[in-house]
């Protein structure tokens, strides 16, 4: 159907194009046609094809305004031939901010279909698409499903275009790249694929490129059915492709050497390749400090394994292995549980899909209405339904800290992932104790053990170790000790530059401020290596001067502070010196400087002074007095 | 065979695939037809806090009585309301040929299934322990269900008296009776001894068993008939029942317990009364500290010498008379008194086993053994004559080292005026 | 297999094939030989296991592509290659069924009494073929988890169980004679030959290999500290003569130690972290013996050959373990002579030939040259 289309080009006659297009594109309300005659006298007839509601009036009012208006320049111009229309076209008449010439009619039928515009003008065999889109979207706000205390607050929208610009703020490094491609047969979906060039990891973004294209499907509706057709384990609970709507955290998977990918039409971003441990990692493990990032992560690792295995571990004990519950807590759930008529596994099962049942309804309801429904859901059933003897109150608590830890897990389609393999292992040990989760765990591990995603272990850096990525893994290290990219990411492996641990001004070393000529500098370095190995000889040098620099100041405030101890008052010149190149004191040293003097004049006062306080010392002092006195009368 | 590998060399063939898709659901399908084999809901427990042996009322039958905990009660209503009755144990008793068959008895009595898991204690009474314990051991370490640090006590009472009796300030009786000796060591009148200790004892080629004692005493006062004084039974600690092999073979009172304790485990703090230096009709009760006992074996000329030291520091808790700390006299009064005193009551207590149990509770047997290991192989197969005619030496030494609080003694200040 | 594992993977291998029967099975009966002493035994084993895995790299190294069934292959033809490949087969059977009477006897006595035993049979089966289904690497990654669980469980041990510690029971060293400590060794050489057989399967994948020994022995080194803290601990607390009335001694001293007063049986902690381990250790040598199945039959994977030598082991260990008095007789004699011929045996015999037949060696050496 579409074939022929393909081949078809415009011509020079407008009716046959118009023909043409109407055919296609038929009968719709929203398709618009604006017919125009440019230049009067020559009569050249042009017709304007749009849909209504996808580009924006103001542009297609401009390119009507220009097409109707400033078509009287060419009426000073006469001679008008085929070829010179375009460029006139080109160059004098059309006013907006970017358009093409097209000649098949397929492209022009995706560009109305678009949002642009085409413009057939009689006797010109190409079309101009212009660029017209503007419809209305929702404005940048903050993502609902991943919020942070600390960090910033702008999440992607539905529009391609605002989402790889949010990302382009971030990073303005020019070996950023998009790469775009449509995927869908119907639906024509703008794909776009952002990478670093010289930090992605080699054959990374090709394998994903070949993937994307495999996709034969009629529709994409959201970046969701690219995860499931591109994915590296199809039958597998776990994920092993990263959704986002944060563009910081796209970001910084970038800079990590991630490929990201962005589906028009839905704020969630794909990042691939993913570890499992990324799922439990927030940005705001991040932008806190490190001591407080490193205790929330690891809080998220209990929960994740409290979400786990929580509810199994219970069931297993009280259906099997009694003996290990201390003999107080054992009574207490005994007692609990007297009346229940239902076995433990059972009752934990009611409870889950109690749980979720809270859940999924507090997620569908009206707002008004939702939230009534979970703090009355959550408390009141909960006792009610142990008030009635259908559920022991111990086990109102596993499935609510359950229910909790698995909130806890920032990535919400992790968390699910973790909801579900919890089942197996309830009722593998529910069944048999701890034989059966036992099995069901080394299965599940085994299982997680084995997937890649896109060519990475899924469990690294856990498992297979790789002592350089631990510095990000089980707790954060400050920013001035992650000194390398993690093993991902080829290229430039050195992220951070030398010596970045702060630390306050030592007024006792001469420190020079090393911002300007050290070759520590990242973008100096970076410099340097493009320039080549030439510069490092230069480099080398420079730092010997450097060092011969700090020697000679070094001597010079040895000298300056003991000359100041031999006499009081002030060279003030040594406090403040002026002429004294490359010698930069710090404020602490000032301070330092000033107190000595002062003890100086202190210790001078006291040597004077010592000799009137003491007895001896006072007589002399009456006996000088005379003298002076006598020696003036 | 070759046929079947030349098929199987085509790993990655669908059929090849389905095939293992199929063994593998039919494997996993394998796991739940056991069927919760094994599980038995914690409802479904009857869970025994203490246990008592005695003997049965025809010969050679014993009487197994077991403290159920009712939980419903113990920790009241923590749900809907369930059935409390108000008493916390339940307690019954039934009679068979061997433990296993009594208590397989108790099965026909108890709606629920008897758990040993969380037994707290093993009372067995004096008459059968004179018959040997050797199949009570047994029985208890093979099975799987009992912990080992379960604390065993022999009585000379019934011991499903023992057991059934309300004791203590915890909820469930058999808890308050582990409890006893968690702070014995401070009285100083009862030893440890738990499961895994009896049979270490039990299997040792050397040493021989000690088991604490319990009876049943008229302690308590009824809160509704205060007028009676102490009218109800309570449990309390007495000593311990030395063994030989598996039998009873003698008691050790409250007094004679510091001897045996300070051999065996490490001797904590404890009071000893001893005759105030200044006023020989008054007592002085001190405090004994940091108590350490070695013992160490010599041989010469084939004879075999324990000399056993006991160090402790002295502080005067109670003074009847006036005592001053650094007064030097009665210093060395008080510390000679304690000495005495003190080697009279191991003495005494080493004489008894020795010679009247001959049994060695005191380990010593291993002591010589790490000492002279050679020499051991040739007591080793009839220790326990060799052992009654060993000579045990004990020394003490002390030092007073404080009054606690005070430093003067605790005088009436009008004395003193008058002497002045 | 173009599979490649790293040297700290083969380590961790070695330290998970040693450790699961080596602290709770092995330590009974050598107590049952020479009481207080296994300790010593213990080390004794340890020193003859270094110098054998010594030796099972040094052959190894001889022909880096093949394993040791190649290396026969190669040396002294196809048939008895094959041979070789059998007597390796039959050595995992037997491993097998030690493994798995360990893997019952600890979670079946001891907390599931009444469950039947095809179910831990066909459990381990499962876990096995789906984890050989990936390959060694996935296998290789289960013991580095299950390293941390190994320490995990000697640190909880040590907490719980230190306090009632008496050394006396240790001293005086040496009470049965030093002949029959170190005679009494041989059971616990029987574990480190599961770990030395594995290498000699497995040493071709290992990456990097001027480190081949540095990792082999360093891993038996390892694995010697970490056993060994068990038998001192069981002599200490429990006493050599009951360590000898149990026949797994590690799981009653599990069971004795407190923590607190409030944990009183925290053994299902350490049995859990138990199992990860017994688990891997289960999965490699269902590797090995699929791999000498492969060889034997002629194969190119030894995929195909897992199901069949897995009925077979399952088998195998169903007959063996049901009964406690057959298991105990073969572990503690017919397995003894039958492991140790087999693992020092065959090492020692390529060893010799291999100063004959030199030129065999090499010229296999030379093809792999060309072709790589």
């Amino acid at each position: 159907m579409t074939n022929n289309s393909k081949e078809k080009q415009f011509t020079n006659h407008l009716t046959e194009n118009v023909k043409m297009i109407v055919d296609i594109l038929q009968q719709s309300v929203d398709f618009v046609k604006r017919e125009m005659v440019f230049h009067e006298q020559k009569q050249i007839k042009t017709a304007l094809f749009y849909i209504d509601g996808l580009a924006s009036i103001q542009h297609v009012e401009k390119v009507i305004e220009a097409i109707m208006y400033e078509g009287n320049e060419l009426i000073i111009r006469n001679d008008i031939e085929e070829d010179s229309l375009l460029k006139l076209l080109d160059k004098h008449v059309l006013m907006n901010s970017s358009f093409a010439a097209i000649t098949e009619l397929d492209k022009g039928i995706n560009a109305i279909l678009s949002g642009d515009s085409i413009l057939i003008v009689d006797g010109c065999s190409k079309a101009f698409h212009i660029q017209t889109k503007g419809w209305d979207t929702r404005s940048v706000d903050e993502p609902q499903t991943e919020q942070v205390v600390r960090g910033p607050r702008d999440g992607f929208t539905e529009n391609i275009r605002t989402n790889t610009a949010l990302v382009r703020r971030r990073i303005r490094d020019p070996e950023l790249r998009i790469e775009a491609m449509n995927i869908g047969a119907r639906t024509k979906t703008d794909i776009n694929i952002a990478y670093i060039k010289d930090t992605v990891k080699k054959g990374l973004v090709e394998e994903v490129k070949k993937r994307l294209e495999r996709i034969d499907i009629d529709g994409i509706l959201e970046s969701g059915y690219i995860e499931e057709l591109i994915t590296d384990v199809p039958f597998s609970p776990f994920t092993t492709i990263m959704n986002t709507e944060r563009p910081d955290k796209v970001a910084s998977a970038l800079l990590e050497g991630r490929v990201a990918i962005f589906v028009d039409n839905t704020p969630f971003v794909l990042v691939v390749p993913t570890y499992f441990w990324q799922f439990l990692q927030a940005s705001d493990d991040y932008y806190m400090g490190y001591m407080a990032g490193s205790f929330f992560r690891m809080v998220r690792y209990a929960a994740f394994i409290i979400s786990l295995t929580l509810t199994s571990i219970y069931v297993m004990l009280v259906s099997f292995h009694q003996e290990m519950i201390p003999t107080p807590l054992a009574l207490t759930i005994a007692s609990g549980r007297e009346i229940v008529p239902f076995p433990v596994l059972l009752e934990a099962l009611l409870m889950e899909l109690t749980f979720e049942l809270m859940r999924e309804a507090g997620l569908r309801m009206p707002k008004p209405v939702g939230q009534a429904v979970s703090i009355v859901g959550s408390l009141v059933i909960g006792q009610a339904a142990v008030q009635a003897g259908i559920v022991s109150p111990f086990m109102v608590i596993i499935v609510a800290v359950t229910g909790i830890s698995s909130f806890v897990i920032p990535n919400y389609s992790a968390s699910y992932s973790i909801r579900l393999i919890r089942f197996p292992l309830l009722i593998a040990s529910g069944l048999l104790g701890l034989l059966g989760f036992s099995v069901m765990f080394a299965l599940l591990a085994i299982h997680a053990l084995s997937i890649r995603s896109f060519g990475e272990s899924y469990m690294a850096p856990a498992t297979p170790f790789q002592p350089t990525d631990q510095k990000d893994s089980l707790v954060r290290f400050p920013w001035w000790a992650m000194k390398k990219r993690p093993d991902l990411a080829d290229g430039d492996q050195q992220k951070l530059g030398e010596n970045q641990k702060p630390s306050p001004p030592d007024p006792l070393a001469k420190k020079q401020m090393k911002s300007k000529n050290e070759n520590s500098d990242i973008s100096s370095r970076k410099k340097e290596e493009e320039n080549g190995k030439g510069s490092s000889a230069a480099a080398n040098s420079q730092a010997k001067g450097k060092q011969q620099a700090e020697a000679i100041n070094k001597k010079e405030t040895a000298q300056t502070s003991s000359s100041f101890s031999n006499k009081d008052e002030g060279k003030l010149d040594t406090l403040f010196p002026v002429n004294q190149p490359e010698e930069q004191i710090s404020v602490i040293e000032e301070g330092v400087e000033k107190d000595n003097a002062a003890m100086e004049k202190q210790q001078l006062f006291l040597q004077k002074t010592r000799n009137i306080t003491s007895a001896s010392g006072v007589k002399r002092w009456k006996k000088k007095r005379k003298k002076g006195k006598n020696g003036e009368g | 065979m070759e046929e079947k590998t030349k098929k199987r060399k085509k790993w990655g063939g669908v059929a090849m695939r389905k095939k293992a898709v199929l063994l593998s659901c039919i494997l996993i399908l394998l796991l739940p037809l056991a069927g919760c084999v094994g599980k038995k809901e914690i409802s479904d427990l009857a869970i025994v806090m203490a246990v008592g042996i005695d003997e049965g009322k025809e010969a050679g039958s014993v009487k197994v009585s077991v403290q159920v905990a009712r939980p419903a009660d113990a920790r009241g209503q923590t749900g809907a309301p369930a059935g409390q009755s108000g008493e916390a144990i339940w307690n019954v008793e039934a009679e068979g040929e061997s433990i296993f068959e009594a208590i397989r008895k108790l099965s026909s009595i108890s709606t629920r299934r008897i758990f040993w898991a969380h037994n707290f204690i093993i009372v067995i009474n004096e008459q059968v322990a004179k018959e040997g314990i050797g199949g009570i051991i047994d029985f208890f370490s093979r099975n799987q269900e009992l912990r080992m640090r379960t604390k065993v006590v022999i009585t000379p009472d019934s011991a499903s008296e023992i057991v059934s009796t309300a004791t203590g300030l915890e909820i469930i009786p058999g808890e308050a009776m582990d409890k006893l000796f968690r702070y014995s060591a401070i009285s100083s009148v009862s030893a440890q001894s738990d499961m895994m200790e009896l049979l270490a004892a039990y299997l040792s080629p050397s040493s021989e068993p000690l088991l604490a004692r319990v009876i049943l005493q008229k302690m308590k006062v009824d809160s509704e008939k205060a007028e009676a004084g102490a009218s109800l039974k309570q449990i309390e600690l007495a000593g311990a029942g030395v063994f030989k092999d598996d039998k009873l073979v003698g008691i050790l009172k409250p007094e004679e317990m510091r001897g045996v304790i300070a051999f065996r485990d490490k001797l904590d703090s404890g009071a000893l009364i001893a005759t105030c230096p200044s006023n020989p009709n008054k007592n002085t009760t001190v405090e004994l500290d940091a108590p350490s006992f070695r013992v160490e074996p010599t041989y010469h000329n084939q004879e075999i010498r324990f000399k056993a030291t006991l160090d402790v520091d002295v502080s005067v808790v109670e003074a009847g008379c006036s005592f001053a700390i650094n007064n030097k006299e009665q210093v060395k009064t008080l510390q000679n008194s304690v000495e005495d005193t003190l080697r009279k009551q191991i003495m005494t207590t080493v004489n008894k086993v020795q010679k009247d149990y001959q049994a060695d509770v005191f380990e010593l047997g291993k002591v010589f053994q790490n000492k002279y290991p050679y020499e051991w192989k040739k007591y080793k197969n009839n220790w326990s004559e060799i052992f009654s005619t060993t000579n045990i030496d004990v020394v003490v030494h002390s030092e007073v080292v404080s009054g606690e609080l005070l430093f003067k003694p605790t005088e009436s200040g009008k004395k003193e005026k008058s002497k002045e | 297999m173009k599979v490649q594992i790293t040297n700290g993977m083969f380590m961790a291998l070695i330290i998970n094939m040693l450790y699961a029967k080596s602290i709770g099975l092995t330590q009974g009966v050598i107590a049952r030989e020479v009481g207080g002493d296994m300790w010593l035994s213990t080390i004794f084993a340890s020193m003859q296991g270094l110098v054998v895995m010594a030796l099972v790299v040094i052959v190894i190294k001889r022909m880096p592509e093949g394993d040791l069934i190649d290396q026969f292959h190669q040396i002294f033809g196809k048939w008895i290659g094959k041979g070789a490949a059998f007597l390796v087969f039959i050595f995992f059977i037997g491993a097998y069924g030690s493994i798995m009477a360990t893997f019952v006897y600890h979670l079946k006595d001891y907390f599931l009494p009444e469950a039947p035993l095809v179910l831990f049979i066909a459990g381990a089966f499962l876990i096995g073929a789906y984890a050989l289904f990936f390959g060694i690497e996935v296998v290789a990654r289960m013991a580095l988890i299950g390293i941390f669980s190994i320490i995990g469980l000697n640190i909880l041990l040590m907490i719980g169980s230190l306090g009632k510690f008496d050394i006396r029971e240790l001293l005086p060293t040496f009470q049965s004679g030093v002949v029959k400590t170190v005679w009494a060794s041989r059971h616990h050489n029987t574990d480190w030959a599961m770990a030395t057989m594995m290498a000699a399967i497995i040493l071709p994948i290992v990456k990097e290999k001027k480190t081949w020994i540095k990792s082999g022995t360093a891993g038996i080194c390892y694995s010697a500290i970490i056993i060994i803290m068990w038998p001192i601990l069981e002599t200490g607390v429990l006493s050599p003569e009951v360590a000898a009335q149990y026949i797994i001694s590690c799981m009653q001293m599990a069971r004795s130690a407190e923590i607190g007063l409030f944990i009183h049986r925290y053994e299902m902690i350490m049995i859990a972290l138990f199992a990860l381990s017994i688990l891997t250790q289960i999965m490699m040598t269902f590797l090995c013996s699929s791999i000498a199945m492969q060889k034997m039959l002629g194969l190119k994977d030894y995929r195909p050959a897992i199901i069949p030598s897995g009925l077979i082991l399952s088998g195998f260990s169903y007959w063996m373990v049901k009964n406690h008095h057959r298991a105990m007789h073969i572990i503690e004699g017919i397995w003894v002579p039958v492991s140790l011929g087999i693992a020092v045996g065959l090492p020692a015999l390529l060893l010799i030939s291999g100063f004959f037949f030199k030129k065999k060696l090499k010229m296999k050496k030379n093809n792999a040259n060309v072709q790589g």
